[in-house]
């Protein structure tokens, strides 16, 4: 026999009937079927132990239940149980050779197609015909000639019926507890400082990694949290470029990520979970010269992040605009193979940031750009003067190309518009009386004027 | 200082590559003081019409060109012998006209394009080839183009980087196809700097080759501001966002039409570039008024001219027409006026315009096709001579001058009717066939962004998420009628959009920005344009989406204006029915029906047209029209023409409806504005009802020639100009003042002159329609199963769904028979009763006119037609419906059918199956549910029954009477169906069942009715209304006959089925609902705040209860709701026709 527990107000109803029987299926979240065999001894009959299932279920978390009403149905086939308990309120018992008596009246569209593995596609087609041919409940289905059905709706159509009937046989898709890649420790006292913390990551570091090389499994995110003294909590979340599963790897990288950003408060718990995917699979070609190991890599780049800041480390990619000078940096990965196909286009190509690609000379950019005082004739610069700690440009127009104008993301309020200028600047004063290229522009927004940079 | 012509300029004409219309071009050049303009749009001249006339009426020389994109050679062979470099993407070459030869050959480049090009062609696949180009380079000034033209950076570069020896080969190349001195080297700057890095050597290669040099500023835009537009724009058509398009926008916004001034500016460093814009200007003769558009010649017979031919063909015909019954009077009275028109058609030499429609007439007489000329050419005796219109302009006295007059200088306009479908192309591929692929094209019609289109793309383009496109697609309201307290804001804060957030304002910018842009070209639903020799030298051809067609690439308004003559042909529906009609009433009354002979005054026609009983009829079956006639009461023909005219948004602005229609009841006395207009306004009691009697009026009033009253007339229509009507106002008031009409009566005249241009009927056209709408009348109410067979065959048309159709054909005692797999055809036929098994099983059932057709019968209301039966001895005719009637059935399959049928019948669903493999297993499943199987299934099953399962259905036992007979229902056939299409598997196959009884229940009245709607949109059985009655009399609600037989001012309850909503503009926000039930329709009216508080339900809800006070005036009988309540009764209903 088999009972059906079903209510729509829980999402999870397999840990509460564990209790019951270790045979358990989660035919859905809200609906579980147990296998009642065997368990006279401990519950009596099996209407009794639908009672006690019931009656469990009705008490508050503390005492065992689920604080919640839930329909049972004893049948002798999981899904006679499944349709009972899904449509009939309260406990039903269905004896075997009377699903029909009971589900007959049950509306042909709450047949749980499902449960036979029929698509939805197929089954909407089934329902259809039944509707056109006047079949309105489970009885009527049943009663139609098994033959018939088989000729005109095929095996899912007989698969259906004998659903219908509360006939079908089948065994129980038993539910296997899920591996759990968490880790978490309560501490008796908050750690203030780094090291002792280190022993505790390390600790759950090894068990987390003991489980996924249990699994065959990597992962490529470590989620950390922990409880502080102050009872506020502190979490980071660790990405990595590959799927890992080497401990001393995530501790150096959680040890230096807590370094930058270390928590407020000691910390009176710490937590660690990560999300288990495939490892990589990588086979290097013959000829392809050997690139720093990934663990490696990502650790010398947290290094370095830690030197110099997350923001500041990366690969820089231009994006496609026509704003001036527009970058991201993005996160610095190993190419498995560089694409010589792709060489001599793209979007570098055609991007360049002296504004003209064919142009053969280079150009040094000043970040930040130079603030500058500019005189102007009709809207031409004759003079500039700028400064800034590490450099400083004055001098006078001697030849100047220009205005280029861009403008764009009119649609934003970020918008920009400017005019740039080419200029030689003769040096002034004694210093310097050589010549050199400059690029200068101005925000055609508030008017003013900076140096960008200066030509090679 | 030298004058600067901008010669490089693109429109919106350029589909999502320009962003400003022709007319704002022209404006901005104004504004400029600009001399003249070129217009040079992308592979095509589209906009090139509306350009040339607006710069035409500012004084501007209008330069016309094209972009042509030009392939890159195909192979390294070809490219050598070309000289032409080879590029990834091919390049735009930009040319201008010339002279008239350039024209011509621009027009042939473009059609030899467009032409070969495939439907979803990629991009640079719409090209010409370097040796096309060579071919037609005469007549045409080259220009180098910007970026990606043949010396931009993209047209010379190689492996990414730039190629001067590309440039120079390419700069030869051109010098080599267009002559020495037609190449300019052209010059853009737009603050770029690799733009101006390539213009440097473009400066260098021109000195090299002589070329001159030429500044452009390439213009997308007439202004700054619409450079949003542009970027929109390459976002639609690069399908991408604004976030994502990236360098695809524009770098800035220089790419305006900018002033000389500027120009100069920028160009001060080469003075000759901006000096040459002018000397090329002068050096461009051509502008298209010196299109060398001919109209083709008729041929004609040795020793005839095409004048005498004209004048021997039109004697012919009206000698036929007006010398009917031996009497030559109407003769006698026509000869003049033909002699008249015959005079002017030689002075405007439009003999070959006459003839030509005349021969694509006699083409449709010769094949058995209806036609009939309708609009202004009604006017003409010349065309009804010519049995081009039916209507006798002398007999009716129209004017002639609202057709054809020497002042207006325009080709006239005549439109043909034809029945919609393969009839009209029959007569569109004559005229193909006899023009020439490219003598002859049909007139394109430009889509525009507008509406919900235009919104949606703007959105996409800012990005807006699927949910909020969704709601500002929906603010824009296609309801007629607009709230005027429906502000934009009120609209954007309904629909819980903030106008404050800076992208909602942008997106709304955007959307009244893009309105009007053209966003496609699209094929003018008739006019077709007919050329001399080659039309595609005239104006460009291209293909349509419909095959065998070819379109220009100018709209039918454009062609008009640049004197291109133009025939509409025009499909017509109802002219589909009359001639099915014709042949049905000779396949089934054996009788021969002349659509010209008919009885002019048919006493049923009349009396039906006076009780408002005109579902189906042509023009008069609107609700407007139904709530008018029983107040007009037509009695004559010529109170249908008033009738068909009435109903316009022209009497209706102008108030003239309540003046005629009171004065018709002799509520209010006849009365003239002046005593000189009592013969022009007589027939219609003194109240203006027609175009052609304010063109009188004019000319009575204020001795205006014919000519010029068609000028009023067109100086106060769609394209009114406020300095031109203050004009012509003041000719009008000065010639009044002549003739001694008073201040009073001048205002008057000018009063109905003013707001009935705009919107008014000529009573030509009206009595071209009056004709249909009278034979339409005629047939249904003499032929009843003919018409109402034709009108089912040709749906979707008029103003009523198939089901209220097959219901008020029932109330007239018409009988319906089940659509039937051993009977029907594709198409609704006519049986004879006894023919058909109607009165077995089911279908009897279905088919026996229930007993509340009886009731109406006997009131009187719905007459039964005497034309029921050939002659009182032989049996009534019925109408059995086609097989086209079964949604989801195809064409193919229905006609497989009756193809397999004929060969012999039937013996079973498995028979069927096999015999007509076309046959898929839905659509067996969908015949045998609408029950077009079930007498098939009878010859099948005669063996008893075994067994019946489900014995325990208590709705059946209910109502045991309306049980099928077994062995005959649709159930059985829907069990053998499923069998036949489907196997049973492996497992099962030796134990298959023998005699395939069905174990089904027959369905009941209801679930017919359910699958009827469901399998065909309707029902031959009772109405679904019926079906609820004793409720919906529980609850007080009257039938829809027994309404008008209430004293006006009580209070009412109504329940129906709503078959047409409506809120015409012209009723200030009054939304119109017809309701159905079993016993007919009513009207209900919904005040502005009924239908605010209750908009969901009157719009969504297909049943409602409605209870108001019944208005019931001269048998015009409606429910002024005051309460509206949902009915929720389950039917899988036909929608209604909403005009909202």
């Amino acid at each position: 026999m088999f009972a059906c527990i079903y209510s729509p107000k829980i999402t999870s109803l397999a840990d509460f009937v564990y209790a019951f029987s270790p045979l358990v299926e989660e035919t859905k979240p809200d609906t579980v079927v147990i296998d009642v065999e065997g368990c006279e001894l401990l519950f009596g009959s099996a209407y009794e132990l639908a009672n006690e299932v019931a009656l469990r279920a009705g008490k508050s978390e503390e005492e065992g239940g689920i604080d919640c009403q839930v329909n049972v149905a004893i049948a002798s086939n999981p899904d006679a149980a499944i349709h009972a308990a899904t449509l009939l309120k309260g406990i039903t018992f269905i004896s075997p050779g009377e699903e029909l008596t009971c589900l007959g009246d049950f509306p042909i569209q709450t047949l749980d197609y499902c449960l036979v593995n029929t698509e939805k596609k197929q089954a909407e087609e089934i329902f259809e015909t039944l509707r056109l041919w006047g079949v309105r409940t489970f009885r009527d289905f049943a009663s139609l000639p098994i033959t018939g059905v088989a000729e005109r709706l095929g095996p899912e159509g007989i698969q259906l019926q004998q659903l219908a009937r509360g006939q079908a046989q089948r065994h129980l898709k038993l539910k296997q507890p899920a591996p759990v890649f968490a880790n978490s420790i309560e501490l008796e006292h908050a750690l203030a400082e780094l090291e002792p913390l280190s022993f505790i990551f390390a600790r759950l570091l090894n068990q987390l990694c003991a489980t996924l090389n249990a699994y065959a499994l990597a992962t490529n995110e470590l989620l950390v949290q922990m409880k502080l003294e102050d009872q506020t909590a502190y979490e980071r979340r660790l990405t990595l470029p590959y799927p890992m599963r080497d401990h001393k790897v995530f501790l150096k990288l959680l040890l230096l990520d807590t370094e930058m950003h270390p928590p407020q408060a000691a910390v009176s718990a710490v937590s660690i979970n990560c999300e288990p995917v495939k490892p990589r699979v990588l086979q290097n070609g013959l000829f392809i010269p050997l690139a720093p190991e990934p663990e490696k890599l990502e650790l010398t780049l947290a290094r370095l992040a830690k030197l110099v800041s997350q923001e500041n480390v990366g690969s820089p990619e231009l994006i496609d605009t026509h704003r001036p000078d527009a970058f991201r940096m993005k996160r610095f990965v190993l190419k498995g193979k560089p694409d010589f196909r792709k060489r001599g286009s793209g979007l570098s190509n055609w991007q360049s940031p002296i504004g003209n690609r064919q142009c053969a000379i280079g150009f040094r950019i000043f970040r930040p750009p130079l603030r500058a005082m500019v005189q102007a004739n009709q809207g031409c610069p004759t003079q500039i003067s700028a400064w800034s700690k590490q450099r400083s440009v004055h001098g006078r127009v001697i030849s100047l190309a220009g205005p280029w104008r861009t403008t764009g993301d009119w649609w934003r309020t970020d918008h920009w518009a400017r005019d740039e200028w080419d200029v030689a600047l003769m040096g002034l004063g004694h210093e310097s009386q050589s010549s050199a290229l400059y690029r200068i522009y101005r925000e055609l927004n508030n008017g003013e004027w900076f140096v960008e940079g200066s030509y090679d | 200082m030298p004058e600067y012509v901008e010669l490089h300029a693109r429109s919106a004409f350029s589909f999502l590559e320009g962003a400003s219309v022709p007319e704002e071009l022209i404006a901005a050049c104004l504004q400029l003081e600009m001399p003249a303009m070129a217009l040079l749009d992308r592979d095509g001249i589209y906009g090139a019409p509306r350009f040339h006339l607006a710069a035409k009426k500012n004084g501007i020389k209008a330069h016309i060109g094209a972009e042509i994109s030009v392939q890159s050679p195909k192979s390294k062979h070809q490219s050598q012998k070309t000289n032409f470099a080879r590029t990834a993407a091919g390049v735009s070459i930009p040319v201008l006209v010339r002279n008239r030869t350039g024209y011509q050959n621009l027009c042939r480049l473009i059609t030899l394009m467009k032409l070969r090009t495939p439907k979803h062609a990629k991009a640079g696949e719409c090209a010409v080839t370097p040796e096309e180009l060579t071919v037609y380079a005469k007549g045409l000034i080259c220009l180098t183009g910007g970026n990606d033209g043949p010396l931009g950076l993209r047209g010379v570069e190689r492996g990414g980087r730039f190629d001067r020896g590309n440039m120079q080969r390419n700069a030869e190349w051109l010098v080599a196809v267009f002559g020495k001195g037609n190449v300019y080297a052209e010059l853009q700057r737009h603050f770029d700097r690799e733009e101006e890095a390539n213009n440097q050597r473009v400066i260098e290669i021109a000195r090299r080759t002589g070329m001159p040099l030429l500044a452009t500023n390439g213009v997308g835009q007439a202004t700054p501001a619409r450079r949003e537009v542009a970027d929109v724009f390459t976002c639609i058509r690069n399908h991408v966002r604004l976030e994502t398009a990236g360098r695809l926008l524009a770098g800035n916004s220089e790419r305006y039409l900018k002033s000389g001034l500027t120009m100069l500016e920028l160009f001060a460093d080469l003075p000759e570039a901006i000096a040459n814009t002018s000397t090329l200007s002068s050096r461009l003769e051509f502008t298209l008024e010196d299109l060398g558009y001919e109209f083709p010649k008729y041929p004609v017979p040795y020793g005839e001219t095409m004048t005498s031919f004209l004048r021997k063909r039109t004697e012919e015909g009206a000698r036929l027409r007006y010398t009917s019954n031996n009497d030559s009077s109407a003769y006698d009275r026509a000869r003049p006026q033909i002699e008249r028109e015959l005079a002017l058609i030689k002075k405007l030499k439009l003999e070959g315009y006459f003839l030509i429609v005349w021969d694509i007439v006699q083409f449709c007489r010769q094949e058995g096709i209806l036609i009939q000329g309708r609009g202004s050419a009604a006017n003409s005796a010349v065309c009804y001579s010519l049995g081009i219109t039916a209507v006798d302009p002398i007999g009716m006295e129209l004017l002639f001058e609202r057709f054809l007059s020497e002042e207006r200088g325009e080709w006239p306009d005549i439109d043909l009717d034809l029945p919609s479908g393969d009839q009209r192309e029959k007569a569109i591929q004559y005229v193909y066939k006899r023009y020439g692929k490219l003598g002859a094209a049909m007139t394109a019609n430009v889509i525009t962004y507008r509406g919900r289109s235009a919104a949606r793309e703007v959105g996409k383009a800012l990005d807006f998420d699927e949910e909020t496109l969704s709601r500002l697609s929906g603010l824009v309201h296609t309801w007629e009628w607009k709230d005027p307290k429906d502000s934009t804001e009120r609209q954007f804060r309904d629909a819980g959009l903030d106008l404050r957030n800076p992208r909602i304002k942008k997106f709304f910018q955007l959307y009244q920005m893009v309105q009007d842009l053209p966003r496609h070209l699209g094929q003018h639903s008739g006019g077709m344009v007919i050329c001399q020799g080659q039309l595609d030298s005239v104006v460009p051809l291209e293909p349509a989406t419909m095959p065998g067609r070819v379109v220009v690439q100018w709209d039918k308004e454009d062609c008009a204006d640049l004197g291109l003559i133009k025939v509409d042909l025009l499909g017509l529906g109802m002219m589909a029915v009359l001639e099915d009609s014709i042949k049905l009433i000779r396949d089934s009354y054996g009788e021969e029906v002349d659509l010209a002979h008919l009885p002019p005054d048919d006493k049923a026609v009349y009396s039906a047209l006076q009780k408002a009983d005109t579902i189906g009829m042509f023009q008069v079956e609107s609700r407007a029209q139904m709530s008018c006639l029983p107040r007009l009461r037509p009695q004559k023909f010529y109170d249908i023409v008033v009738q068909v005219a009435i109903i316009r948004p022209g009497p209706i602005v102008g108030n003239m409806v309540h003046p005629y229609l009171k004065r018709r009841q002799g509520r209010e006395a006849v009365n003239y504005p002046h005593p000189l207009l009592e013969p022009v306004l007589k027939r219609t009691l003194g109240v203006p009802l027609f175009q052609e009697q304010l063109l009188k009026m004019a000319m009575i009033c204020a001795d205006f020639s014919g000519g010029e009253a068609e000028e009023l007339r067109r100086a106060f229509g769609f394209k009114r100009s406020e300095a031109r009507m203050k004009e012509i106002e003041i000719k009008l008031r000065r010639g009044m003042q002549r003739n001694g009409l008073s201040g009073k009566a001048q205002d008057e005249i000018v009063q109905a002159i003013t707001s009935f241009a705009l919107y008014g009927f000529p009573e030509s056209h009206a009595a071209s329609f009056a004709l249909i709408a009278y034979a339409s009348a005629y047939l249904k109410c003499n032929y009843p199963a003919a018409f109402t067979a034709a009108i089912l065959n040709n749906q979707p048309m008029g103003f009523y769904q198939p089901f209220t159709l097959i219901k008020d054909a029932q109330r007239h005692g018409l009988k319906i028979l089940a659509i039937d797999i051993t009977r029907s055809d594709w198409l609704c036929t006519i049986e004879r009763e006894e023919e058909g098994r109607w009165r077995d099983g089911e279908t009897a059932k279905h088919e026996h006119t229930e007993p509340y057709v009886d009731c109406q019968m006997a009131s009187g209301l719905f007459p039964v037609s005497p034309r029921l039966s050939v002659s009182p001895s032989s049996p009534p005719l019925v109408l059995r419906l086609g097989l086209r009637y079964v949604k989801g059935l195809s064409e193919q399959s229905g006609q497989a059918i009756v193809r397999e049928r004929a060969t012999g019948p039937f013996a079973g669903i498995d028979d069927l199956r096999n015999r007509v493999p076309e046959l898929r297993k839905d659509e067996l499943r969908k015949l045998a549910a609408v029950g077009a199987l079930n007498f098939i299934q009878a010859s099948q099953s005669s063996t008893p029954k075994v067994q019946t399962l489900m014995p325990n259905q208590k709705e059946l036992n209910a109502e045991p009477s309306v049980l099928e007979t077994k062995g005959t229902n649709r159930r059985d056939a829907l069990w053998q169906v499923e069998r036949v299409a489907r196997s049973a598997g492996s497992l099962y196959e030796g134990l298959l069942e023998k005699d395939g009884n069905s174990p089904l229940l027959p369905m009941t009245l209801p679930e017919r009715m359910d699958a009827d709607f469901r399998g065909t949109g309707l029902t031959i059985g009772k109405h679904p209304v019926a079906y609820h009655r004793a409720e919906l009399t529980k609850l007080g609600a009257l039938r829809a006959l027994d309404v008008g037989k209430l004293r006006n001012g009580s209070l009412v309850r109504i329940a129906g089925w709503v078959i047409v909503r409506q809120r015409p503009g012209t009723a200030k926000g009054f939304v119109f609902l017809t309701l159905e039930d079993e016993t007919g329709v009513s009207n209900v009216i919904i005040t502005p705040q009924i239908f605010d508080q209750n908009r969901l339900v009157l719009v969504d809800h297909p049943f409602l209860l409605i209870e108001g006070t019944l208005q019931n005036q001269d048998n015009v009988v409606s429910v002024k709701a005051k309460y509206v309540q949902p009915l929720s009764f389950q039917v899988a209903a036909a929608p209604s026709h909403d005009f909202h």
